[in-house]
């Protein structure tokens, strides 16, 4: 091709390229909802000189098109594979591991020995009142070491764990950090979620016994069913460019015997499992109908006997297996709730009158553990 | 608006370019003054006036110049051109930062204005300084045309991150240029690659910088210090290269051939190398309106190195209302001084690498003031690279970090070096053959291919998905 004939292919194809795009775009049906972020995209803003002039309008407009760029989610991934190409083993906060593994970082420096003291002085009120046992299990950073990118950093939870068990005391202390560890080489986390499966449940179900020195119900490890087997979690939100999925798991004797089961004091079911969430995306939603702020159990298990659960989701998967425990089961997210903690606790039952059981992950306890 | 958005590439420059061809002549300056005011404008609505008031005063002002030349009046309008320049610069850019001086020094409370920096203001007072100045001393004409003048002030291409286009580059094709296939297609490219340079490389490099100095400096290792503020080094000319690359390619898109701003300059083997080619156009705005009108380096050897010094503190301010700025600039002074007095001979008799390795660690060093907010934070950092900080010589984050951008730092240090024109030049130079051809085909995809990925990575800096267990 002679000089000008190149000249004419560069500005051919570079206008081309524009092209395809600003046309595409204008045929672009607005989407309102991203199934692939899970939010609301930016829509068209108003237009008025007020916004004009401070320059808001602007703002609003670049996020409103770019949101609304046609092949969006394309280019994300070109963008996310084109870093892993570049070996990164580190993307917008997941850790890419072995075996398919998306594990949530959590780095050192955004825990601070500040904010565990902060944390950890919410948990004497809780322990000197109402006797409450402390679990907080680690999360897969700190316990799929070998599935761990090389030299990756996390935050050390063994070493905050030793502090809360120093601080609450060793009886109201339940140590899931020792029996996960034991595991560790079993399916505990799911490959493409932040939380922990039914069998990583279990086993913190093991060290509740343990620690609370209650009977072991006899679930069976080998019995355990299938609920779904396409299951591609937060992490794979975060990293939408891996093929790995999940299966999520139950034991059926938690499903068994009737159950009624009464959230925010509306809706009343009388089941823990919500199986429409497997047809979506959020399917960890499946275990006690996804978030919510206050959450009543009553078993089959007519032994008079009541737990008050403080807890993130992690407890969601792990509540149904205390079933044989408890006639009562409370559950509270304090992310959720707004009102006074103790004063609920109160009018569920007086001080002394039920087990009270805080459980979290430790990073969210860390980041989001607090109460009125 | 910046160059690297969605609304910049696919709204705003392709709409301006239809109108740009479409019109005839004379026609293309007016749609190039408004394109240039709905650019400035847009985020930045209200200091468009500034801007405009700028043009007015000092057109008015350079046709009195020239009208008075050689006499008093003349004298005083450049007088009055130059102090309402420095007094918008002073105002706008250091006002908040004097005062902080002030109440430091004095004990005082006076409150900050706080007012935000009008877009591209240290480029085009500096711009209309260049007009002004040259009338006064006969180097151009007075621009007798309004229109002419706007466009040369309001530019957009090097509007808000340069070049310092002086008012004599462009004189004759502010009026009258044109444009063949062969340019448009050579400046397509040149934008293309800027932008490359900016969202691949810079933006990705700036990631690994802002983790570093994130961290806590008196426990860093050494080896981490490093990939930091190398990161830094890196980021800092990708960035700043990349959008002197858009402005130039978008100028000869336009016909305009404005002045190149940065030629390799991490290849430099002493400062002053460094300073020829780092910002060239600032450098040689400085050298032309304030260093030989200071006498430069007639006077003898104690005002030459007086001269240095003024010019660099003046550069290290002109970056930014700071007291690191300041320091920066001095730094640069203190090793240009030196080479002057000795060093240039000392490394003249060195090999060049012996050069390269100092002027890197005087840059690097400098960085490390530009790049954070105040001396105290400086002096730690540079603690961490020599581990002065009792910090070890590597950990396992320097590691993980390592392996992490280690292929992007070995691209980015390689296409910071002649290294890629060179081979491109021996391959054309050869004129046949098979890696000739694998060349041509090479190259005829290599541009629309970095224009793809740069789009994936600007919608991807967007992507924000929510996760439910956040709330």
């Amino acid at each position: 091709m002679s000089e000008k004939g190149n000249a004419f292919f560069t500005i051919g194809i570079l206008s081309l390229i524009l092209f395809i795009f600003i046309t595409a775009d204008f045929f672009n049906v607005d989407r309102v909802y991203s199934e692939t972020e899970m939010r609301l995209l930016s829509e068209k803003p108003d237009y008025d000189w007020e916004s004009m002039l401070s320059g808001e309008y602007a703002g609003e407009y670049e996020d409103y098109i770019t949101d609304q760029f046609p092949g969006r989610d394309k280019l994300v991934k070109i963008k996310m594979r084109t870093d892993i190409l570049s070996g990164r083993k580190e993307i917008d906060g997941v850790y890419i591991g072995e075996d398919g593994y998306l594990i949530e970082k959590h780095s050192p420096e955004a825990y601070t020995t500040e904010l565990e003291n902060e944390k950890l002085a919410l948990l004497d009120g809780l322990v000197e009142e109402w006797n409450a046992k402390i679990m907080l299990v680690p999360t897969a950073d700190n316990i799929l070491s070998d599935k761990m990118p090389a030299y990756a950093q996390y935050y050390d939870e063994e070493a905050f764990l030793e502090r809360v068990k120093e601080r609450v005391g060793e009886h109201n202390y339940i140590d899931v950090y020792s029996v996960l560890s034991e595991h560790s080489d079993e399916e505990i986390y799911y490959r493409t979620d932040h939380h922990w499966t039914t069998l990583g449940a279990y086993y913190g179900y093991q060290a509740w016994t343990q620690g609370t020195s209650s009977f072991k119900f006899p679930y069976d490890i080998e019995n355990m069913t299938t609920v779904s087997n396409d299951f591609q979690g937060t992490m794979y939100s975060k990293l939408p460019v891996v093929s790995t999925v999940d299966e999520i798991k139950i034991f059926p004797a938690t499903a068994f015997r009737e159950v009624s089961v009464m959230y925010d004091l509306e809706e009343t079911t009388d089941t823990l499992y919500e199986d429409s969430y497997l047809q979506g995306k959020n399917q960890y939603g499946y275990f006690l109908d996804d978030n919510h702020a206050f959450t009543k159990i009553e078993t089959d298990y007519h032994n008079g006997r009541t737990l008050f659960v403080i807890k993130d989701s992690y407890a969601d998967s792990f509540i149904p297996l205390l079933q044989p425990h408890y006639e009562t089961i409370y559950a509270v997210d304090l992310r959720y709730y707004n009102g006074l903690l103790f004063k609920l606790m109160d009018e569920c039952e007086p001080r002394g009158g039920m087990d009270v059981l805080v459980l979290y992950n430790c990073a969210e306890f860390l980041e989001s553990f607090e109460y009125y | 608006m910046v160059f690297s958005s969605v609304v910049f590439i696919f709204r705003f420059l392709p709409m301006f370019l239809i109108c740009y061809f479409a019109v005839p002549g004379r026609m293309k300056n007016v749609i190039l003054l408004l394109g240039s005011l709905i650019f400035y404008a847009w985020g930045e609505p209200v200091y468009v006036l500034l801007m405009l008031f700028s043009t007015f005063v000092h057109f008015a002002l350079g046709r009195g110049i020239g009208a008075k030349r050689g006499r008093p009046a003349g004298r005083a309008y450049l007088a009055i051109s130059v102090i309402i320049n420095l007094l918008l610069l002073g105002f706008f850019k250091y006002a908040d930062f004097l005062i902080q001086c002030v109440n430091m020094l004095f004990k005082t409370d006076i409150p900050l204005p706080g007012l935000g920096l009008p877009l591209g203001i240290s480029f085009y007072t500096f711009q209309i300084m260049s007009y002004t100045i040259d009338v006064y001393r006969g180097d151009v004409r007075a621009q007798s045309n309004l229109l002419d003048f706007a466009v040369y002030v309001t530019m957009f291409p090097q509007l808000i991150a340069g070049p310092i286009v002086k008012y004599r580059q462009v004189e004759g094709e502010l009026h009258n240029r044109t444009v063949n296939v062969p340019e448009i297609s050579r400046g397509a490219k040149r934008f293309v690659i800027g932008l490359a340079k900016k969202v691949l490389i810079a933006n990705n490099l700036g990631v690994l910088w802002e983790q570093t100095a994130s961290m806590e400096y008196s426990r860093m290792s050494i080896l981490t210090a490093w990939i930091g503020i190398i990161a830094f080094a890196l980021q800092i000319y990708f960035d700043f290269s990349g959008y002197s690359d858009m402005a130039i390619g978008l100028g000869y898109i336009m016909g305009f051939k404005f002045p190149e701003n940065f030629n390799y300059p991490y290849i430099s083997a002493s400062v002053s190398e460094f300073w020829r080619r780092w910002h060239i156009s600032l450098g040689s705005w400085f050298r032309e309106y304030v260093y030989i009108p200071l006498g430069g380096g007639r006077k003898g050897m104690g005002r030459q190195l007086f001269n240095i010094a003024v010019v660099w503190l003046l550069t290290g301010i002109w970056h930014g209302a700071g007291i690191n700025f300041v320091i920066w600039g001095l730094w640069f002074a203190l090793f240009l001084i030196l080479e002057k007095l000795f060093l240039e001979k000392v490394l003249a008799a060195l090999p060049k690498l012996a050069g390269c390795v100092y002027t890197w660690l005087v840059v690097i060093l400098g960085w490390v003031f530009f790049s954070l907010d105040t001396p105290g934070q400086a002096v730690l950092y540079i603690k961490a690279l020599f581990g002065l900080n009792g910090g070890d010589v590597f950990d396992s984050q320097a590691l993980f970090l390592l392996g992490e951008y280690i292929v992007i730092l070995v691209i980015s240090a390689l296409a910071a070096t002649p290294l890629v024109k060179m081979l491109e030049n021996k391959v054309k130079s050869k004129g046949s053959g098979y890696s000739v051809a694998v060349y041509r085909f090479c190259e005829k995809l290599f541009i629309p291919f970095l224009l793809i990925m740069s789009i994936a990575f600007i919608v991807e800096a967007s992507y924000n998905p929510f996760l439910y267990f956040r709330f």
